[in-house]
């Protein structure tokens, strides 16, 4: 078995009096894709943003390094997160750089790297993203998908041990979807480690190594996408794919409809009366 | 008194608004740094003397404030005013008032600044050090670059509250010249003279502006 990166241990997360993670054990190791999945307030994303300490923990153990990181001092933390690359669902950028200053910044600033190699290695990153006519623009000037990519590219830059994903598709344009998660498959396919916050049930099913399937601020289960997905489930989980699934089942009537509509160059009201009644059920 | 005799002496005294304008600013600016990162601090003893300072100089007339640092060390300790220029009371007092406008618009400006920029920079392994003055500080100053110039256009005019404890600036002059000779021409002349005055303020700041507006 490969070697654990991060080994959590009862990890516990609470906002005054609002516990929004029950104590969380998992481990991450390398080489895995290990995909969140569950409804939005089940704690997916502070589970997250807790793991390179951008939330801290109220109580549990994250080890990193052999180091238990949720005691550390900043000196350590900020170390430990040039670790760990993360991307977020509103990419942040940093608007007053070039998209090539956005990827050198850091590996010149903490890992003081030269200029020189800084820029060569981003324009290398850059290519493989399929954005290096991009480098001396502003963010500003790209889509949110491009946004995206560089987003990945900047924490790529520091060569993190783990990439953090926090619903990064979620903020884009449907038609921009597909651009990102192509880059984190290729990313997963050259053995990156990934923990993945995401509400794509596909690529948690195609990508993913492992699911977590978290509920309340617990995780409710986990398995391989196969035990997830392909098998009947009870309970909250059963009840979460079934709603998945059942908005899949709309967007696809949906979209025969418009398949149809284009071709007929009509719709009748009986037939989207019947659509919207399944997307009702 | 001939026209050209009067411009003259108007001239004299805008050297010293112009004086008055350029120390206010070279203190206010800085100093309006270090006021609103004092406003912050999660020290609540510091934070709340700086709240403090901030609401009196927002809270009390200029002029006022300009008599009471002119005549608070005689007043207070019995120092002689003698060896204390008149000059220097009005661009400390100015100073002082100006710092804590300042201060205000850069906190604005501060914590206007996404948590996604501090988040981003931190998850890269910046120190805080190097997330304020790489990522936060030079988009507060593209931020603050129109309520700023504000200010400094206000200050322009403000120079005249300098009268107060008469101090030889243009509007000083003004005044003496329009009431030794009976004329409104000296008040008029110098409305002129800082409408000039501000127009070029204000060309310089949309300048800025234009500069720092390099990356929307």
């Amino acid at each position: 078995m490969a070697e654990t990166l991060l080994k959590i241990d009862n990890l516990k997360k609470s906002f005054g009096k609002l516990e929004v993670l029950k104590g969380l054990s998992t481990e991450i190791r390398k080489g895995e894709v290990v995909v969140m999945i569950g409804p939005s307030g089940s704690g997916k994303s502070t589970f997250l943003r807790c793991m390179n300490l951008l939330e801290q923990p109220t109580d549990g153990s994250i080890v990193f390094d052999n180091i238990d990181i949720v005691s550390a001092d900043e000196k350590t933390r900020n170390s430990v997160r040039s670790e760990m690359g993360m991307v977020f669902q509103h990419f942040n950028l940093f608007p007053h750089l070039t998209i090539l200053d956005n990827i050198t910044l850091a590996p010149r600033l903490v890992r003081h790297m030269p200029k020189a190699e800084a820029e060569k290695k981003a324009h290398e990153l850059l290519k493989r993203v399929g954005l290096d006519d991009k480098a001396l623009a502003y963010p500003q000037q790209l889509s949110g998908g491009q946004k995206q990519r560089v987003a990945i590219v900047r924490s790529l830059a520091m060569e993190p041990k783990v990439m953090l994903f926090d619903e990064p598709t979620s903020a884009l344009d449907p038609e921009m979807v597909g651009e990102v998660l192509d880059v984190m498959k290729d990313l997963a396919h050259n053995g990156m480690t990934m923990v993945v916050v995401t509400h794509e049930m596909r690529f948690a099913r195609d990508v993913a190594t492992r699911v977590l399937f978290l509920e309340g601020g617990s995780i409710i289960a986990e398995g391989t996408p196969a035990e997830i997905f392909d098998q009947p489930h009870e309970g909250r989980l059963g009840e979460f794919l079934g709603k998945v699934r059942g908005d899949d089942r709309a967007e696809a009537s949906v979209e025969k409809v418009i398949l149809k509509a284009a071709q007929d160059g009509k719709v009748t009201v009986a037939e989207l009366e019947e659509i919207l009644n399944s997307i009702r059920k | 008194m001939a026209f050209w005799d009067m411009i003259l002496d108007l001239l004299q005294g805008l050297a010293v608004s112009v004086e008055i304008f350029v120390f206010t600013l070279l203190i206010a600016l800085p100093l309006g740094f270090v006021i609103a990162l004092g406003r912050m601090s999660k020290n609540p003893l510091v934070s709340g003397l700086f709240r403090i300072y901030v609401s009196i100089v927002r809270g009390t007339p200029l002029m006022l404030q300009i008599m009471f640092v002119y005549f608070a060390p005689y007043v207070l300790f019995g120092m002689s005013l003698a060896l204390y220029p008149r000059l220097l009371a009005t661009v400390l007092a100015f100073s002082l008032n100006y710092a804590a406008y300042f201060a205000e618009i850069y906190r604005g400006g501060i914590l206007s600044i996404e948590r996604g920029q501090h988040e981003a920079a931190a998850a890269l392994g910046l120190t805080k050090g190097q997330t304020f003055f790489r990522i936060v500080l030079p988009q507060v100053v593209k931020r603050v670059i129109p309520a700023v110039g504000n200010e400094v256009i206000t200050l322009v005019k403000d120079t005249s509250l300098a009268f107060t404890i008469a101090v030889t600036e243009m509007f000083t002059i003004a005044k003496q010249l329009s009431s030794a000779n009976t004329t409104m021409t000296p008040l008029i002349a110098a409305g002129v003279f800082y409408y000039v005055f501000n127009y070029l303020v204000a060309r310089t700041m949309e300048g800025a502006e234009k500069k720092l507006g390099y990356y929307d």
